[in-house]
């Protein structure tokens, strides 16, 4: 393969960064107020959160399945945990600390029951979800009718403290950007990212293939659940308080963002960078809309123009890449006619050496 | 004389490569049931598509009541009276079994659906020939024999087409309602209906029908009255005189190592039963049968995908108990799947993903990825199976089938597995990728390692077998050393005469 069609392959796989930049560099032009160190910093404090459900969604989309209910995780992982802490069991569970191991704990276990119902029961991961995600929503407002604050600083540390030693950026940045870290290495290092891209690709050949699939499936709820706990604690420590409309409406916006990063919605593809620029991207087009003082209930409008062009690109970004794939294919089957030789891939075979 | 219902006059259909049907003729006559027979690629899958419309012929013309055509769509063949059974049930099986029966041609009245007289007129139908079936049942509630009655039923008595094509469609039937389907066909034959009647059972042929085309490699080799025929010679005309396949080929084979799977009394209800093998190292053993005699479901059961319901399994002396496909590979079990697309390939994933599926973690040694460690593997096998294609990081959508074959046998190679379930390698590939296969079989794969193998041809298995299990009817029938290898004698015997039904072990028996 030619250095230049692997460079074009390179930017065409990773078109969301393309787009990221691209939109960066009009805004950084037009419009005076955006590419300052505080705008930049603010709007990815505010990308944040989003960027968890993101990560949660399309970490499920990858395995083929989908996860109505991280935004009802958000706000009741960190809410029960909450109140068990300081209100149920305030002698047992008072610790800031074992609070927050509850709010991932609880944000696993509803994963782990969505992955069980999805992957042992075989309930559809549509309408299961939506169930517990209107249970959680209801039992949110019972719990807490109003909102209980303050939070413990410990808590609040990772939404809320700032970094004196980093420029004073908010704590919740660079937490982000080690999740998604971790996740890069996760499903491009481990044999468990294999395996679990194996099984959103086709899950009856990765079963017979020797796969334990049903496993897959649940820890992909499980890992979605705790990433929405994050998510929960970030909003509540942002906020200094818990509440019980925190997170409302994110779950289709996060659907946006993973696609936009390059999942899709049958599964087996997706990039922890690239959704994480879904959401960059996401976060960056309200901020540019908000600085030019664009109406709220526009930015909506606008966003899902946003992410109707994604689909848009990505249809074309396939066709593009197959094309440019098949062309080279021709060309490599010509030069090899041309030497008469046989295919060789990589290093030349040993014995014609 | 009477005009025939249906002609075919030498119909000719020419793939890039290979001649799949060569100036084929032949004629059914109204009250007449024709029988087509003919070993697996003779021609016979090709023929039907052509009556069907969904195969266009290259050469020839085709007759209906007097009409010729150069081609028929899917459409005309409907509109011109023929219909077709399917070999696969295709029903909806979220609607009642009444409203299959009429799927197209729903009884209504001004618009609204009629139930009343749907339910009327499907119990009629359903009751004439004794099924049993309850039309207001869903067509998800019936059991795989009965969904083909039903389809059976909805070509040639709903539809009342005056040409009636059967393709294999005994195969599924229970006992009992291979009765009905003899039945329906005798009331076809007596109210003038021409009927095409395809399977691979001599006896159920030499019952049933008047004439019979017998193909091979294309060609129509006989058209015969039934009368003409008997179990040996129709066994000869279908496998010719001049088959020089035999066993016991003067190179030679390396001696099989020590035992290392023996399978005792294995049965799965519904399946296959009373299952007793052994397999030695560096041996290949081939399963010949018919479709429905229980060789794939068998390899499934062997690979923990569908587990058995009975017997054992002793692995390396030691008795196991797979029950998924994970277990089995931890132990060195590696299963070559039927269908390629569905569940053997990853579209999504490039070659090299798909070759290291499942053994990354041995690749790697861990449970994190060495790329280098993964390309290098990826390419040694890539050359060993001889993939066609420019690179290891191309998808596999841009292969060819017989490529994409390869990279699935690959695949299950990159393990190292100990004991290969093959199932049909060379199924829907080119002659050339299918001798290629063979090849990665005989000298490659049964290195160090046991094969069971079987194939849609026996020519296949005759080639790099070992030792041949003939399957009938869920059951072992016999069994032949590479010596005795006969292509008749093995064909006659996956016909299974005589042999009783075995499905299950005894205590499902007795349910």
């Amino acid at each position: 393969m030619s250095g230049s069609l692997k460079l074009r392959l390179a930017l065409l796989d990773n078109i969301i960064w393309m787009m990221l930049i691209a939109f960066f560099s009009v805004c950084a032009l037009s419009i005076p107020a955006f590419a300052t160190w505080t705008n930049l910093v603010n709007f990815l404090y505010h990308t944040t959160i989003m960027s968890m459900l993101v990560l949660a969604q399309g970490f499920v989309l990858m395995s083929g399945n989908l996860d109505l209910s991280i935004d009802a995780v958000l706000a009741f992982a960190p809410g029960v945990a909450v109140l068990m802490s300081v209100k149920w069991f305030p002698g047992l569970l008072g610790s800031p600390w074992t609070a927050i191991v509850l709010t991932l704990s609880i944000g696993a276990l509803l994963g782990l029951f969505n992955g069980f119902c999805v992957a042992r029961l075989g309930m559809n991961a549509f309408m299961q979800t939506l169930s517990v995600s209107i249970i959680l929503r209801g039992l949110v407002l019972f719990f807490i009718p109003l909102s209980i604050f303050p939070l413990d600083p410990v808590y609040s540390f990772i939404g809320k403290a700032r970094i004196a030693q980093l420029g004073n950026i908010p704590a919740a940045i660079p937490v982000t950007f080690f999740i998604f870290f971790i996740f890069h290495v996760l499903i491009n290092y481990t044999v468990f990212g294999r395996n679990y891209l194996a099984t959103g690709g086709n899950a009856r050949a990765s079963f017979v293939a020797g796969i334990n699939t049903n496993r897959m499936i649940i820890l992909g709820f499980m890992v979605a659940g705790i990433l929405s706990a994050i998510a929960g604690m970030l909003t509540a420590g942002r906020q200094d308080s818990v509440s019980n409309t925190m997170g409302n409406g994110m779950t289709l916006l996060a659907f946006a963002g993973a696609l936009l990063g390059g999942t899709s919605m049958s599964g087996g593809k997706g990039s922890a960078f690239g959704m994480l620029g879904g959401a960059i991207l996401l976060g960056m087009f309200s901020n540019a809309l908000n600085l030019l003082g664009v109406k709220v209930t526009l930015i909506h409008a606008a966003q899902g123009t946003l992410i109707f062009l994604a689909i848009l690109v990505d249809r074309f970004r396939v066709s593009l890449r197959s094309s440019m794939l098949r062309k080279e294919q021709i060309r490599t089957l010509h030069r090899e006619e041309d030497r008469g030789a046989e295919y060789t891939v990589g290093k030349p075979r040993e014995e014609s050496v | 004389m009477k005009t025939p219902a249906l002609t075919l006059n030498g119909i000719s259909k020419i793939y890039p490569g290979t001649v799949a049907l060569d100036r084929v003729s032949f004629e059914v006559y109204p009250g007449e049931v024709h029988g087509l027979i003919g070993k697996n690629g003779a021609g016979k899958s090709t023929l039907v598509g052509i009556l069907a419309g969904l195969i266009e012929p290259t050469e020839g013309t085709i007759s209906l009541g007097g009409r010729s055509f150069r081609t028929l769509s899917r459409v005309r063949a409907k509109r011109e009276g023929v219909a077709i059974v399917p070999q696969e049930p295709e029903l909806i099986l979220d609607l009642s079994v009444a409203e299959n029966l009429f799927l197209g041609e729903l009884p209504s009245r001004k618009g609204l659906l009629d139930r009343k007289t749907m339910r009327t007129l499907a119990e009629e139908v359903l009751s004439a020939y004794g099924t049993g079936i309850n039309a207001g049942l869903l067509a998800g509630d019936l059991s795989l024999s009965e969904r083909q009655l039903l389809l059976i039923l909805k070509s040639c008595v709903v539809e009342d087409a005056p040409i009636v094509v059967l393709d294999e469609s005994s195969a599924p039937l229970s006992g009992r309602d291979a009765l009905i389907l003899r039945k329906i066909v005798e009331d076809l034959r007596s109210r003038g209906k021409a009927i095409v009647y395809i399977s691979h059972h001599i006896d159920e042929l030499l019952e049933i029908c008047d004439r019979m085309t017998v193909l091979r490699d294309g060609k129509a080799v006989a058209v015969r009255e039934r009368a003409s025929l008997d179990h040996a010679s129709l066994s000869e005309l279908i496998i010719g005189e001049e088959s020089s396949l035999t066993g016991g080929r003067s190179e030679d084979t390396p001696t099989p190592g020590e035992e290392i799977l023996r399978v005792e009394g294995l049965s799965r209800w519904g399946a296959f039963g009373d299952i007793s093998f052994s397999l030695r190292r560096g041996e290949i053993l081939g399963l010949a049968g018919l479709r429905g005699s229980g060789r794939t479901e068998l390899l499934k059961a062997l690979a923990g995908i569908d587990p058995a319901d009975e017997g054992e399994i002793f692995l390396r002396g030691n008795s196991v108990r797979f029950r998924s496909p994970a277990e089995a590979l931890a132990e060195g079990i590696a299963y070559l799947p039927e269908e390629r697309e569905k569940e053997g390939l990853l579209r999504s994933f490039s070659i090299r993903d798909n070759l290291l599926l499942n053994s990354f973690g041995n690749v790697c040694g861990g449970r994190f990825i060495s790329w280098e460690k993964s390309e290098e593997r990826a390419l040694a096998v890539f050359r060993e199976v001889r993939v066609k294609a420019f690179s290891i990081h191309q998808g596999v959508d841009e292969l060819s089938g017989g490529n994409r074959q390869k990279v699935v046998i690959g695949r299950i190679m990159a393990n190292s597995p100990e004991i290969y379930l093959l199932d049909e390698p060379t199924r829907g590939v080119d002659i050339g990728a299918k001798k290629a296969i063979l090849s990665i079989v005989s000298e490659r794969i049964r290195n160090g390692a046991g094969v069971i193998i079987t194939s849609p041809g026996l020519d296949d298995l005759i080639e790099v077998c070992d030792r041949i299990l003939v399957l009938s009817k869920g059951g072992i029938f016999r069994e032949y050393e590479r010596k005795d290898f006969s292509e008749h004698r093995l064909f006659l015997d996956m016909q299974g005469f005589g042999q009783q039904e075995r499905r299950g072990g005894r205590e499902c028996q007795a349910v």
